[in-house]
Formats: C-alpha cells, structure tokens, sequence
C-alpha cells in the first residue's frame, strides 16, 4: 500500500514540477518531502554532509522556503541516489564559477521575485559582479577568484545584518583578507605596473584609524573594504576617482581638495599624504615641512612658496591650539575655584569649531583662505581670555572681602567674649 | 544701654506700657548645668533660618520659576547681579547647615528628654518644623533647574508615588502631572516661598512662645540630682545668654562666609527632560539614609513591594517621633527612660552609617 501512494505521489511531484517554469523556486510548490538533507546528513563524506547540516541549522533561503534542488536541481523527493541525482531531473551538481553566479542570479536578479522577500534589496548583484576586477578575470578563465559562495558561503547563509555573516561590515576585512592576506594564493596576480599584487592589505587596515572607529568604537558606518572598493563591482577606485571615494564620507574635505592646486598635481589624491590601507589619524603635525610633516615631501627650501605657505598655515593653526588650549585651562581654573563659566565653555567650543575649520580649509591649499578662520577663532580666544582675568580678578576682590569680613566678626566675637565676662561677673 | 536706646524705650513705654516686657526681660533665667551648650543649638537654627529668609528674599528679586527661565536666572545671579554669587551661595550652604542644626537640636532634645511633660507640645512643634526643614530642601533643591536637581526631584517625587493608598495621587500632586516639568517647577516654587514659610512662622512663633511661657528644660539626671525644695542655678536671658547666643551667631556667620567663598555651591548644568538620566544621581545629604535604605530593600518581601515596605516604616517612624513625648512614660514620671535613649542612639547610629554609605554607593 505504501508503495504505490509512494509512486503515486512522485509523479504527482514530476507532474508538478514539469509545469513549473525554470526559475520558480520552492517557496512557490507545495510543500514536498525534501530528502536530501536525509541522506546528506548522514554520510561519512564532511563534504556532503556539512551542507546539509549547514543548510538545516541556519539558513536565510531554507527560513524563505527555499530547498536544495532550487541551486542544486535534482529530484527531492526521490528515494534513491541515482534519480534524485539524475540530470534527467535537473541535477546540477555543485554550481562553480560562471554557474555559481548564474544559479544565484536567477532569484537575486529578478526583482519580482526578489520584492517578495526583501523589497528593500538591489537585484543588480551580478551585473555589478561583470565589471568587477574578480568578474572580468572569471570571465577570462580564471576560476581562482571570488565568486558568490565565496564571500557569503554556500550553506548557512545568514543575513549581511547578522553579526555572524561574513559580510558584517566587521567581518568584511577578514572575509577578503581570505584570499587577498595569502601569499599563495595571490601568487600570480600583478598591478597595473607589472608588481606583484600586495597582501599587507588588511595588516595595513587593522592599523588605520579606519579599523579602529569600526572594531574598538564599534562604529558600523565606519568603511572597510567594500566601503572604497565597492562589494560586488570590486575593484581598486583608480586614478582620479579616489577624492569621490573619501568624499563620500569625508565631503567637505573634498570640496576644499577640489578647489586646491594639488587637485590637478596629485594623481592619487588624498592617498598621496593619508596612505590608503593604512590611514592613520590625521595630526597637525603632517602640515608644513618639519619633522613628520607631509607637505615637506615635495616642498623644501627657503624659495619654495608651497613650502612657505605650508609652514604658515601650520603656524596658523598652532596659534589657535595654543590659545584655546591657554584658555582652556584658565577657565578650568576659575571654573574649579567655583566662578560660573558655561559662556566662555561655550565660547571656547566655537573657538574649537574654527580650528576645526581652519584644519578643513587646509585642504584647499590657501594660506590667504585659512587665515580669517583663525583670526576669528583667536578673536573668540581673546574675549574668552579677558572674562578669565575678570573672574581671577573677581576671585581676588571675593577672598579679601572675605578676610576683612572674617576679620570684623572675629573683632565682634571678641568684644562680645569680654562683654560676656564683664556681665557675667557684674551677675 | 546707651542713652539714645534709653530715651527710645521711654518714649515707647509713655505710649505702649512696657513694664510687662520689662518684667520678662529682667525675670527670664536660663538653667546653668553640664549640658547647657545644647541650649545653643534652638538659637543657631533660629539664626540660619533668619539667614534662609533674608537670602531667600533678596533671591526672589531676580529669580523666575519656570522651566525655560528658572537656569538662566539663577545664573544671572551668580554671575551678573552685584553679590548674587554671595546671596545664592550663603541660602545653599545656610540651607545645609541649618537642617543639620534642626537635626542636631532634635536629637540633644530627643537625649535630654526636654520632651517629657509639661512641653509635649514644644516637641511636636518642633518635630513638624523639622519636618517643614525637610520640604523646603526638597522644594528648593529642584529651583535651580539643573540636571542634578531635575533627576533627584524625578526620584524623589517616584518614591512618594510609592506610598501605598493614594500613591499615584500624592505623585500627581506634587508634580502637577505623570511627569516632572515646568508644573512641578511652579507647585516646588510656590511650597518653597509661600506655603511652607507661612506654616513655619506660625510653627516658630507656636514653638517660640512655649519656650519662652514653660523656660528652658531642665535634664532629667540634673533635676533628679537637686535636694527637695532646690532650683537649678539660673543664668540672667539678658544680657548674659542672649550674648552667648549672639556670638554663637557670628560663628556661624563667619563659618557661612567662609564655605560661600571658598566652597561656591556649582550650579552644573540646565535640565534636559530628555537626556538619559546621568550616573550617580542621589538626593541631598539628609534624604541619603532613606534613600540607600529603599534601594537596599529587596525588590519583594512577603508578596509585599519593597519600597511600600519602606515607605511605610518611614511613615510609622515618623509618626513614632511625633508621638515620644506619649510613649515615653517613664521621662514623664521624672524617671530615667533608657528603652528610649538606646532608640535613639540606634536612629542616630542607622542615619549617620546610611547616609556614609549612601555617600559612597554606587
């Protein structure tokens, strides 16, 4: 009895499935026996069987409905190996390479579809993924590069909003240093100029204070390295294009590099004084052409303008730091011995803005530009600094007032000690 | 006297006979024994409350109770109105050490057991001030308007919300609604200047007038150690005490100047109702004990909330204290009433370790 519902039901399943068009996926059919995972799971082969365990644990497609056959095609209800792995019945096998992508983009590319799971989603992954460095070098033979399953894995995939995704923006470094940190791997591949493609990359990033927002300050919106190099077009930004890359976030730093004469000098923008991989917390100190300064790279000499300007902005700028860093403290100081000072406080935060906008408008390259900022930032220093001296001033006149009072109450608590005696012997 | 003061009183005693108060003047002794000194402590918190008053006048001129002007004002003061900066810090520290004069009164009376018959009422009186004491640092902590005091008011306002039987209301009440805004601001201004001076004048002039009609009591051990028929050696009121009392004054005077000089009470900064409540929010020194004590209570006793548990012991000690003079049978039978010194070296023993460790909590 049982076998003939069993044979009753498989071609009611093959019927079923005949009718359906190629890229409908499971969660459409009615729910069917899904078999593999039955098999899969208990084979000696880690090979076969992880996926399945994989797959049956946490997966964002199996949660939608999704079931193996839907990548890897087959027959799931099957009970034997060979016609569930029978090509007659769509079986694929393991889809790699080119396959891979086209098994994923059937869902991901259609936005019908896709809009049914997650509305918010692009579907332009693999269009992307063509202009991409690692699609152009599949597209020419080269099966060693990332492909979907690479960076997302095959099985257990979760959301890239999961914090265990290896896509989580703090998992994304470590995701590409899989590939890009090895040597043997990268073994092969060169620079437009003929080098061997680096693999410092991501010790380059755990150094940046890029690194540092995003895995000490635990800062999400902080980049990695699909922020630069985007994630399924991946590729290096290129010549010129590296300003729009750092404009996306730092914008007005940007703008300013627009307008500067290196605009035109420097080929890397603003990789040619931060670096790339390895960014380190800007300081004054790169400004001008001391020690540790930047700008003294290329600019040297008592006749050279560029050094000269450069030399006079930091001059500028550390004008300003000392003063409000002079103000600062005297504030403090009259603030601890209890005087009232949220103005200057406030004060001495605008001043603070303008030397955070004198150091934005070193971007521009423009001593004549930068200085205003500074002098207003040193005009707010001044008027901070004269209410100090006015409120030292006060705390003088406030402890003499003091001494004198406590000197005439102590006249008063004698004279009334010896009354005291005097009454008290009349009594 | 001098001969203008003279030339004074006589013109006054022409016109309103003055010989019933000159009486009184020259009649009016003061007990001399070993525990005179607690004597001081009535006059000293008679003296900071005058000093609450004057200040707290002088303070009205330029303060405006709303929630948008309440910081800015007080700010002012301290920074813009000639001497405010003294006027603000003298009334906070004259608050401070006024409530622990009140309090070191209640317990020298609480010891000597002054309470015992024929001056219940000179207790109650006094306990009520005490009591009113309390209100006006509540009230008045939260007129600055800072984040400090916005916080404490909303903590402390919480915990009278969790009286049991008319909690809600009683929240309600003191904050002008579910939350603390600019309506609590106003009802705290209008307790602080109006309503709660109002009831301690009348409560002063009710306990001073009993004690000027019944005299200073005398300790039970003193009066107990006098020979049948004998009377405590009395010092004259004036001039001799009322000098004592007056240079005790200028002690504190000078004590007053010296922390509002040195130690200027902080304003900190404007109350912000949405900004997330800041670390190391507690009430004033003397709400400290009451305070750690709920906190300690565990969350449920019996099936019974813990703070109702301690909001009605509170309730029940408070109620107790009023009621000593009472209780305390044997004081009032002239007899030593140890039952009630150990419970009061036991209250005093849990308000000082409370408020310590309050202080140094968490």
């Amino acid at each position: 009895m049982s076998s003939v519902t069993s044979v009753v039901e498989r071609l009611a399943i093959t019927a079923l499935l005949l009718l359906l068009p190629g890229h409908v996926v499971a969660a459409d059919a009615p729910a069917t026996a899904n078999r593999c995972a039955t098999c899969h799971a208990t084979l000696a082969d880690s090979r076969l069987a992880k996926p399945a365990t994989l797959f049956s644990q946490q997966d964002v497609h199996r949660e939608s409905g999704f079931r193996c056959v839907d990548c890897h095609g087959g027959d799931a209800a099957a009970t034997g190996k060979v016609r569930a792995h029978d090509s007659a019945r769509g079986f694929k096998g393991v889809p790699a390479g080119q396959a891979q992508i086209a098994t994923c983009a059937r869902c991901h590319s259609d936005a019908k579809l896709m809009r049914r799971f997650s509305p918010r989603q692009r579907v332009d992954q693999a269009a992307e993924y063509v202009t991409s460095v690692h699609g152009k070098r599949l597209a020419s033979g080269d099966t060693r590069v990332a492909t979907c399953a690479n960076c997302h894995g095959a099985h257990g995939i979760r959301l890239v909003k999961d914090a265990k995704s290896p896509v989580f923006p703090t998992n994304v470094a470590g995701t590409c240093a899989t590939c890009h940190a090895s040597a043997t791997h990268m073994n092969g591949y060169t620079l437009d100029n003929g080098k061997p493609l680096p693999t410092t990359q991501l010790a380059d990033y755990q150094r940046s204070v890029h690194a540092a927002a995003l895995t000490k300050g635990h800062d999400l919106s902080a980049p990695t390295c699909n922020d630069c190099h985007g994630n399924h077009g991946a590729a290096p930004p290129g010549v010129g294009a590296v300003v729009n890359v750092c404009g996306t976030c730092h914008a007005v730093f940007a703008q300013k590099f627009d307008t500067s004469v290196h605009r035109q000098i420097f080929d890397k923008s603003c990789v040619e004084c931060h670096g790339n991989h390895a960014i380190a917390k800007p300081s004054d100190d790169m400004l001008g052409t001391g020690a540790n300064a930047i700008c003294g790279t290329c600019h040297s000499g008592p006749d050279d303008k560029g050094a000269a300007a450069a030399d006079g902005m930091r001059a500028a700028i550390e004008r300003l730091k000392a003063g409000i860093e002079g103000s600062g403290s005297l504030v403090a100081r009259v603030r601890n011995a209890g005087m009232e000072t949220s103005a200057q406080e406030i004060a001495l935060g605008t001043a603070r803005s303008q030397l955070t906008l004198a150091r934005t408008e070193m971007h521009a390259s423009d001593a004549a530009r930068l200085t205003p900022i500074v002098d207003d930032g040193l005009k707010i220093v001044a008027e901070v600094d004269r209410a100090g001296e006015r409120a030292v001033s006060e705390l003088r006149y406030r402890r003499r007032g003091l001494a004198l009072s406590l000197g005439a109450i102590l006249l008063v608590v004698v004279a009334l000690g010896l009354k005291i005696r005097q009454v008290d012997r009349r009594t | 006297m001098s001969r203008a003061a003279d030339a004074i009183v006589a013109w006054l005693d022409e016109r309103i006979d003055l010989s019933a108060l000159k009486h009184f003047v020259a009649e009016k002794g003061v007990p001399v024994h070993a525990q005179e000194v607690w004597y001081y402590l009535g006059g000293l918190t008679l003296f900071l409350l005058a000093v609450q008053l004057f200040t707290g006048i002088l303070l009205l001129l330029y303060y405006r109770p709303s929630a948008a002007e309440a910081y800015e004002s007080v700010q002012f003061i301290v920074t813009q109105v000639q001497f405010g900066w003294l006027i603000r810090n003298i009334h906070s520290w004259s608050a401070n050490l006024l409530i622990a004069a009140a309090v070191a009164h209640f317990f020298s009376v609480f010891f000597l057991k002054s309470y015992r018959k024929p001056r219940e009422l000179t207790w109650i009186s006094g306990v009520l001030l005490l009591f009113l004491m309390f209100g006006f640092g509540f009230s008045g902590y939260l007129l600055p308007w800072n984040e400090l005091s916005f916080f404490a008011t909303k903590v402390g306002t919480g915990i009278a919300g969790t009286v049991p039987l008319g909690g809600k209301f009683l929240l309600r009440l003191l904050r002008g609604g579910d939350d603390v805004t600019g309506a609590t601001l106003s009802r705290f201004f209008g307790l602080h200047v109006a309503v709660f001076p109002a009831l301690t004048t009348a409560l002063v002039a009710v306990h001073l007038l009993l004690v000027q009609r019944q005299g200073m009591s005398v300790p039970l051990r003193v009066e107990r150690a006098l020979k049948p028929g004998g009377r405590v050696r009395q010092m004259p009121f004036f001039p001799n005490y009322i000098l004592r009392d007056v240079l005790a004054w200028y002690v504190a005077l000078a004590i007053l100047a010296a922390l509002a000089a040195f130690y200027p009470w902080e304003l900190g900064t404007k109350a912000d109702p949405f900004a997330a409540v800041p670390p190391g929010i507690r009430p004033e020194w003397y709400f400290l004990a009451m305070f750690h004590t709920l906190k300690l209570l565990p969350s449920h006793v019996f099936g019974v909330e813990g703070e109702h548990i301690g909001v009605i012991a509170f309730g029940i000690a408070a109620l107790f204290v009023v009621a000593v003079p009472f209780l305390d049978r044997r004081s009032n039978a002239g007899r030593e009433s140890p039952t009630f010194t150990v419970l009061a070296i036991l209250g005093l023993v849990y308000l000082v370790t409370f408020t310590v460790i309050g202080h140094y909590a968490r």
